[in-house]
């Protein structure tokens, strides 16, 4: 299973994204500046927009979701079991999940904003497409929350799972590495030896390779233990 | 000066709270009242019970910026431009003082370029830093911010803050889930279930959440 970009092309008004590269099974991380380009690529890998150049190709992808940035663009239906409903899930189980048994009944726009995201999270894994694409998906969560996402992120032993994100405490173990800058796709590799080369990496993991660590993935407990080791 | 007393508003109880501090932080996990402490503080809501005052005055005589988590709720009008020039408009400002304004909002949060762009055609932070400009054109006393950093990038954040700290607001107010951003704080409030659980200097509130996750990372590389 794995997708394909080939010498993409996309422009709109003065922006251009371009790039090439190749994601396998495994969760990709896909970070870089606001308004390089992540949302426009999700939106190209996930097919809603087409490419202008250049090919994006599946191979043994059968299934593909998109979770949208902003929770609210999602909500179709009045109330909250009803929006499970319409992503063809069965509300029990998505709302336990969600720790939103007792707000079924609800406009799905009661909810906080922490709250509608994670309704959305559970959607999303419960549908457990071979290609998640999760845009921003750490935004508005606590890091309790965030924690939880990145579990469930963990938890996907199938599958291709591309995150764009530029969270800065709280990550996911990933298998590899991509950076937008201005429009440019670059992928970076495979952890841990793509983790020198991202220039993105947030301020702990920074700190522990200024030190001479090399962690292990990216996130802070990894920081932590690749400085024990250089500490002795 | 902020100054709440006997407040009571939805799931709020904010017995008594005195803050002198500039740059305040408000920190606590989803759904334990920073956002509603924020509308009031704003004059967005009225408390039902309990007061306000922020300068001494209550929150809908003071000039207060606010800026949102999602913008696309709170921004107005179509063009970048009209968006940031609508608060010295309604507040009747001569044109050529709002168009000077709108520049040099747009010149200090660093979107010049995007003043004549749709809004809803802008990425997510490119809104945010609009609703910034927004927010700082007419010198607001108080300058809200509403985890205004959840869509932002390390560059565009770290711009956020630099416009902050240089901005002319007496209080800032600033909810974050990000703890590395609250670390640079004058004062954190940490909210829990409508209270403020813990309050004081960044080292003496994170000292008591040193156990969870409302900790800054870079604190515990450092350690």
């Amino acid at each position: 299973m794995r997708v394909e970009v080939e010498d993409l092309r996309f422009s709109r008004g003065p922006f251009t994204l371009r790039g090439s590269g190749t994601f396998n099974a495994g969760v990709h991380l896909v970070s870089g500046p606001v308004g390089s380009g992540k949302s426009t690529l999700a939106l190209l890998l996930a097919g809603l927009l087409r490419p202008g150049g250049g090919a994006i190709r599946r191979d043994g992808v059968s299934s593909a979701l998109l979770l949208l940035q902003f929770p609210e663009h999602h909500v179709t239906s009045p109330t909250v079991a009803e929006e499970v409903r319409s992503w063809g899930l069965a509300p029990d189980d998505v709302l336990a999940r969600a720790n939103l048994s007792a707000r079924a009944n609800d406009d799905p726009f009661h909810l906080s904003r922490g709250e509608l995201k994670r309704l959305t999270l559970a959607c999303t894994f419960m549908r457990n497409p071979d290609l998640l694409m999760l845009d921003e998906p750490f935004s508005s969560l606590d890091c309790t929350a965030k924690r939880k996402v990145c579990r469930m992120i963990e938890e996907r032993d199938a599958g291709i799972t591309i995150i764009f994100s530029h969270e800065r405490a709280v990550l996911p173990r990933v298998d590899a590495l991509w950076e937008i800058e201005a429009g440019t796709l670059t992928p970076l590799g495979h952890v841990p030896d793509a983790i020198p080369r991202w220039r993105h990496a947030p301020p702990y993991l920074r700190y522990a390779l200024d030190r001479g660590a090399r962690p292990e993935n990216i996130r802070l407990t990894d920081a932590r233990e690749a400085l024990c080791r250089t500490r002795g | 000066m902020i100054r709440i007393t006997g407040l009571s508003h939805r799931i709020l109880d904010i017995p008594d709270l005195a803050l002198d501090a500039r740059h305040i932080a408000v920190i606590g996990p989803n759904g334990s009242g920073k956002t509603t402490l924020l509308s009031v503080c704003s004059g967005i809501e009225e408390p039902d019970e309990g007061t306000v005052r922020l300068l001494g005055r209550p929150p809908s005589a003071v000039k207060v910026g606010w800026v949102g988590e999602f913008p696309d709720r709170t921004l107005l009008f179509s063009r970048a431009y009209d968006e940031i020039a609508s608060t010295p408009r309604f507040r009747h400002r001569p044109c050529r003082e709002t168009d000077e304004r709108v520049r040099a909002a747009a010149e200090r949060v660093g979107i010049p370029h995007l003043l004549e762009r749709t809004v809803t055609a802008l990425s997510g932070g490119e809104k945010a830093l609009v609703a910034l400009a927004a927010a700082c054109v007419d010198d607001p006393d108080v300058l809200v911010l509403d985890e205004a950093d959840s869509h932002l990038d390390a560059g565009t954040a770290e711009r956020l803050r630099a416009v902050v700290e240089a901005s002319t607001a007496a209080h800032v107010l600033w909810c974050t889930q990000s703890m590395d951003t609250a670390a640079g704080a004058d004062y954190l409030l940490f909210m829990e279930g409508g209270a403020v659980r813990h309050h004081g200097t960044p080292e003496e509130v994170f000292a008591r959440l040193e156990e969870t996750c409302f900790y800054p990372t870079l604190w515990r590389v450092r350690q």
